[in-house]
């Protein structure tokens, strides 16, 4: 029991060890990638005025630039914590911003407007008042927050705000010049006066001197010579997609799936989605069975209570806390001064997470287990090990199978919450199609039918499984 | 050859055993009568520590058991035949009963078998052996359940109500087998309601009431000449059913 305890906290240590060395060489650039013309995808890659500009900074240091696309409300605990070096994602200056990381010298000026529906009785900015959608953590709603004319929506992405406003849901959004031009409808117009104006700035961790000044004397070359300018015009015709009103419905589809090789997105979502399932299901099992089989033996030789405190304070506390919660506090906490590949803290953190559920499941079934057949077993000479190996954990597997099924199946959907901190998983990866299309239908639909599909296997082959145990052994 | 002395069971507030000692000699064939719910279970399974003892002594073979020490030793030496036969569910009838001498290494798998399929044969049940428990009749279960606990080769068998959970067309064939293992020698402590058994086969006869023994002696003694009121309201019970 020691042993193999110790054995897999050594697995364990080995898999955060061996992924942790943050790579020398490399300038890692966190953004959130839909936000044209400033970062966007094109081509599977993110490309975007930013970009282009921490693409010569990058070349200024002798780096290779990564790029990591993460929520926007990440941004800054991702530079503070030193898991990227600088950000960069049309962020405006903010003073609590200025407490956790620095600025650099801005390089583009931001003019948050006003956008209504052509007809509202909303002009000027005097008037503002009833329903307004921004984006979560921009300035629009640093701005907003707190006048209380406006009833603020919240929207995770700007595309969702037009949505809004689209379906009446609010009278008007708030957001940056450019993407709104991007953005608008036929029956939408952009009211004149801006809101408030203010600059963007690119932010680099507090101690990161060097970086900062490199950064600067780029940005500063750049503006001088009015390449920013340039960038900005380009990316905004490049960006233009098809927007006419009624698009049909194949066009849709070539639209989402098929123009710019969008089906990849798809593709990688759904590796990443199976990929994450698949190891959360190994680790969870594992870690499962392990407090299952510690705290069955506390409960037949009152042994082991140190462990058994352990396994029940483990489950208690898993289970009582959201998994995007254990997500982050893993990957901003325990992973914080190290650089670790997404996917695999995705694994170790849904397994974590899956272990105290299975935990108890598994530990629901031992216990199910007529007690007649442990007193046999133990009669016969047999000890805890092989009564639990060969005759209780074979007859408990058979009945755990269903709710293990359904486990497994809500695991493969709890994945999505990968997206926060920047897995491209299934519905990051419908996220990023609809934030160039600005179409969120087919892509929502599509990932929803392979979510069905995903889950409508594992169910076949949980019962098929339980099939193959009932024939077998009938009790 | 087993030697119980002053064995204390309680469970909660509930004294079970109230101070038993008992000797068992090789080749003893011990009957436990009593009412239900006077301790004989309980005696029984405390002797292979199925239940811990609260205090008291079990002296095997001139060894004190030791739950820490020798428990798994005593186990593979005392037999023990339950009234709900407790056959293991999930294996056909060749791994029940070759499961334990397999895995505590008495036997060799294929020695287990040929010895398994040996003792099926003399109890007619060897076209049985991949069949699983839940295919089979109770009398079927018990008896295959006995042949488990033959197998170890053990010095003493622990038959607790065997025949209790049986319809009443089955039991002979379970005590048919208990009685030809009685003839072969085997020292055996017997709880059951069968007289007919305990009368014919038994060497002695213990009558135990409310956790203490009242009444220890032949079979003769205990049916022909009971000397306790308590065990003379026993057997006019049991006679008039």
């Amino acid at each position: 029991m020691k042993k193999r305890l110790l054995f897999l906290i050594l697995i364990l240590m080995l898999f955060i060890t061996g992924c942790s060395s943050r790579k020398e060489g490399e300038l890692i650039l966190v953004t959130e990638a839909g936000f044209a013309p400033y970062e966007y995808y094109s081509g599977g890659e993110i490309v975007g005025v930013d970009i282009d500009i921490v693409k010569e900074i990058a070349k200024r240091v002798n780096k290779k630039l990564v790029i990591k696309d993460v929520a926007f409300d990440s941004i800054i605990s991702e530079v503070k914590t030193g898991k990227s070096d600088i950000g960069a994602a049309g962020i405006s200056y903010t003073e609590e911003r200025a407490k956790e990381v620095t600025f650099t010298i801005d390089y583009a000026s931001s003019k948050q407007m006003i956008i209504v529906k052509k007809g509202s009785t909303i002009t000027s900015t005097n008037n503002l008042t009833g329903k307004v959608a921004v984006q979560l953590g921009t300035t629009a709603d640093a701005f907003l927050t707190g006048n209380n004319k406006v009833d603020l929506v919240r929207e995770k992405k700007f595309l969702a705000c037009i949505q809004d406003l689209k379906d009446d849901k609010v009278v008007a959004v708030v957001m940056d010049e450019l993407p709104a031009k991007e953005l608008i409808t036929s029956d939408m117009v952009i009211l004149d006066e801006p809101l408030v104006v203010d600059s963007y700035g690119m932010v680099v961790s507090k101690d990161n001197k060097e970086l900062l000044d490199v950064a600067n004397t780029v940005i500063k070359e750049l503006k001088e010579s009015g390449k920013i300018d340039e960038m900005i015009i380009n990316h905004s015709l490049s960006d233009k997609e098809e927007k006419e009103e009624k698009l049909t419905f194949y066009k849709r589809i070539y639209n989402s799936l098929i123009y710019d090789k969008r089906y990849e997105y798809i593709l990688e979502g759904l590796v990443n989605t199976l990929i994450i399932a698949l190891g959360a299901v190994v680790i969870g099992l594992v870690i499962g069975t392990l407090l299952a089989i510690i705290r069955n033996y506390y409960d037949n030789t009152n042994k082991l209570r140190l462990l058994n405190g352990f396994a029940k304070l483990y489950v208690n506390i898993i289970r009582g806390t959201p998994s995007i919660l254990q997500l982050m506090i893993i990957y901003y906490v325990i992973f914080s001064q190290t650089s670790v590949n997404i996917v695999l803290v995705g694994i170790l953190s849904f397994g974590i997470n899956s272990g105290a559920y299975v935990a108890e499941i598994i530990r629901g079934g031992l216990n199910a287990v007529d007690k007649g057949q442990i007193e046999a077993g133990y009669a016969l000479g047999l000890n805890y090990r092989s009564v639990i190996n060969h005759i209780v954990f074979p007859q408990a597997l058979k009945s755990t199978i269903p709710s293990l099924g359904n486990e497994f199946i809500t695991l493969v959907k709890e994945t999505s919450v990968g997206a926060y901190i920047g897995i491209v998983e299934l519905t990051k990866a419908s996220d990023i199609i609809a934030s160039r299309t600005y179409d969120y239908f087919l892509p929502l639909i599509l990932i929803a039918l392979i979510y069905l599909v995903i889950t409508y296997v594992l169910s076949k082959l949980v019962s098929k499984v339980e099939k193959r145990l009932n024939k077998n052994a009938r009790n | 050859m087993l030697e119980i002395k002053n064995l204390k069971k309680s469970f909660g507030n509930k004294i079970v055993l109230k101070g038993i000692s008992l000797n068992v000699y090789k080749g003893d064939i011990i009957g436990i009568i009593g009412p239900s719910g006077c301790g004989k279970s309980t005696l029984l399974r405390c002797i292979n520590y199925l239940e811990k003892p609260t205090s008291g002594k079990i002296i095997f073979k001139g060894n004190t058991i030791d739950e820490k020490d020798n428990l798994e030793e005593l186990r593979m030496k005392v037999g023990m035949v339950f009234q709900q036969f407790n056959l293991f569910n999930n294996l056909t009838i060749m791994d029940n009963i070759i499961l334990a001498p397999v895995k505590l290494k008495l036997l060799t798998k294929k020695e287990a078998k040929v010895e398994a399929l040996k003792l099926l044969d003399q109890i007619g049940l060897a076209d049985k052996i991949n069949n699983y428990p839940s295919e089979l009749s109770g009398g079927q279960k018990q008896r295959i359940a006995i042949v488990r606990a033959l197998i170890m080769k053990p010095d003493i068998m622990l038959f607790d109500e065997p025949t209790s959970a049986l319809d009443p067309e089955m039991i002979g064939e379970v005590t048919n087998l208990m009685q030809n293992i009685a003839r072969d020698g085997m020292t055996m402590i017997v709880v059951s309601h069968e007289m007919n058994f305990i009368k014919n086969f038994c060497n002695r006869v213990i009558f135990m009431e409310e956790g203490n023994i009242i009444e220890d002696g032949t079979p003769s003694e205990i049916f022909n000449y009971p000397k306790d009121d308590r065990l003379k309201e026993f057997l006019s019970k049991v006679k008039n059913k």
